[in-house]
């Protein structure tokens, strides 16, 4: 049984980050109802940026993401403002190509500038563990991790109810056209969301960054993790994303304890695929 | 007005002309000619495989590298462990295609539109995982693909010209077809065409098979031509981007885009080939600027000023 508690426990831990890793991705679609392919590479480049901070002042990386949340955020307004705002219309291939070609930009950039090399944001937290019983282990670092996804998940969900700015981007989500006809400049409203999103994807650059290796191309991995999760979840919905990060994680972890962690990520696949083949929209997904 | 009537007059002469300059390229081009054409002649069969799936029937695939690779593989195996013609393996790597695609079917024709999209880019990265943890398939150090006797260049060239003047006529014919009509009008509208008669879900099925032959026939010359597969590169999203370029800078739904768009391509590439990351970020650069400057591509954006347009899919 106890062998069994572990991949549970690292599971549903590894779920609060892999929900916050969807979270931006999910937002984006429920307002912009656009599929930002430069995701995973946009939350890369916090990663990045942190390792700069990290290296240059000495600081914690949690400490650096109070830099890196705000210049996020305008990196996503800008990103949204000036690119994809311009390409948003009734066909879904060109900006799916502005968010391709991005993604392209960026790890070269990243490339150019960083090196392949494999970095990783190093802290005190990645060896500390707190033991529970005589064979299982609680790390630290995954407990931040599912704590932070869980702070962040809130946040956004509080922001969005209880603020002008977040009821006018629930109206554009919910019928941009009225809400244009009621003053709102729908377009702005998706500057800000993007902001938003990539403020949450900030955070789990961060958290990523100190729980795995990463290098310039390891974008699209998350990328697809996130797709994972907010398809389990439901495109569009924050409760989904909670769920489906878990759901994601757990059959991972589940399945790398009983076939091997070399399939450890086709099992998680699979399970998506027998949740799409069951509810095609997801959990918590509307039609 | 002139101009286009006497390009409109021309127009089977500049194909023609086009055709016998492809075909003679291995008499009088230089090597690299030859290798550029190549490529040339391979990105365009996949990308106009790929714009009949996008441009014409509405199904956003960003799977068909799960094509390519499972083709090539096909290639390598059938070669390396048994010794089968060249050509043979590649025809039976087009036909596991088809059945690929079947069993892919089963699965993502439930989904539409990005859910879709996302099902097919998720199994290409499922078949990614289980070759790359395949014992049969050598893990992903990957496999040389060994033909005996070893084709020479002029051969791998005509049957990549074979696949690209291939996929040419069977997508101008589908369109011109009562399957073309009906898929763009199910493009257009599915609700309406599907009232009017159309059966949806056999025209793109029909529509995602035949994609999934030609991009299995054309992968398997491809990896001919390169003699290594790799499942990372193989079953890579970077197929999918490289598609999508194509298609989009060309002019998405045109029959002449992908034309377009695949010299684009192979031009910068081949040109910019000793800087792989400069290639690629200016690749980046140029598909944005393009798409913001003129979004429906460069043969769309001509098309729609002055009229002009070598094949038309619609019926005159």
């Amino acid at each position: 049984m106890e062998a069994l508690l572990q991949p549970i426990i690292n599971g549903v831990l590894l779920g609060g980050l892999y929900a916050v890793i969807a979270l931006g991705m999910s937002i984006i679609f429920g307002i912009v109802k656009l599929v930002n392919l430069a995701h995973g590479d946009l939350m890369i480049l916090s990663s990045y940026l942190s390792l700069v901070l990290v290296s240059w002042l000495g600081v914690s990386p949690l400490v650096s993401l109070f830099m890196i949340v705000p210049v996020m955020f305008f990196v996503g307004f800008f990103v949204q403002g000036v690119l994809l705002n311009r390409v948003l219309g009734k066909e879904m291939e060109p900006p799916l190509l502005v968010a391709f070609g991005l993604s392209v930009i960026l790890q070269n950039i990243l490339l150019l500038v960083f090196t392949p090399d494999a970095r990783s944001l190093m802290s005190n937290l990645a060896v500390k563990t707190i033991p529970l019983g005589e064979t299982l282990t609680l790390p630290v670092l995954s407990l931040v991790n599912f704590f932070g996804g869980f702070i962040v998940i809130l946040a956004v969900y509080l922001l969005f109810r209880n603020t002008y700015l977040g009821r006018a981007i629930r109206a554009a989500s919910d019928d941009e056209m009225s809400t244009r006809l009621m003053g709102v400049n729908t377009k702005r409203i998706y500057a800000h969301a993007m902001g938003i999103a990539m403020m949450t994807a900030a955070v789990a650059g961060v958290l990523v960054g100190m729980t795995f290796t990463f290098y310039p191309h390891t974008g699209p991995q998350f990328l697809i993790i996130s797709f994972g999760v907010i398809i389990i979840g439901g495109l569009g919905s924050m409760k989904g994303c909670l769920a489906g990060g878990l759901i994601l994680a757990l059959a991972q972890t589940l399945g790398a304890h009983f076939i091997g962690t070399g399939y450890q990520l086709l099992f998680g696949y699979g399970v998506l695929l027998v949740v799409l083949g069951i509810r095609p929209q997801g959990l918590f997904g509307k039609i | 007005m002139d101009l286009k009537n006497a390009m409109l007059k021309y127009r089977w002469l500049i194909l023609v002309l086009f055709f016998v300059a492809l075909v003679t390229v291995p008499i009088w081009g230089p090597d690299y000619i030859l290798l550029f054409c190549l490529f040339f002649c391979l990105y365009l069969a996949l990308a106009q495989m790929w714009n009949l799936l996008v441009g014409f029937s509405g199904l956003l695939s960003l799977g068909q590298q799960a094509f390519i690779g499972f083709s090539g593989y096909t290639v390598a195996v059938l070669t390396d462990y048994y010794s089968v013609n060249i050509w043979i393996s590649v025809i039976i790597g087009g036909f596991l295609s088809v059945l690929l695609a079947l069993v892919m079917s089963l699965f993502i024709f439930r989904m539409k539109g990005i859910y879709f999209a996302i099902g097919t880019w998720i199994f290409a990265e499922m078949l990614l995982l289980w070759f790359s943890n395949w014992k049969y398939v050598k893990y992903g150090t990957g496999m040389f693909i060994k033909p005996e006797p070893p084709p020479c260049m002029t051969t791998i060239y005509y049957s990549s010209l074979i696949m690209a003047i291939g996929g040419l006529v069977l997508l101008y014919f589908i369109l011109r077809s009562k399957i073309g009509l009906g898929l763009m009008a199910m493009r257009d509208d599915e609700e309406v065409s599907e009232t009017i008669g159309i059966e949806l879900f056999r025209s793109k099925l029909f529509c995602f098979l035949v994609a999934a032959f030609m991009t299995g026939l054309t992968a398997g010359v491809l990896y001919i031509f390169q003699i290594y597969i790799q499942p990372y590169r193989a079953f890579g999203i970077d197929w999918t981007i490289i598609l999508l370029f194509i298609v989009v800078i060309g002019g998405i739904g045109t029959v002449e885009g992908p034309i377009v768009g695949a010299f684009v391509y192979v031009l910068l590439s081949q040109w910019l080939g000793e800087y792989a990351s400069i290639s690629l970020l200016l690749t980046g650069i140029i598909a944005i600027t393009i798409i913001l400057v003129a979004p429906k591509g460069i043969m769309g954006t001509i098309h729609e000023k002055t009229g002009f347009v070598i094949l038309s899919p619609r019926r005159t």
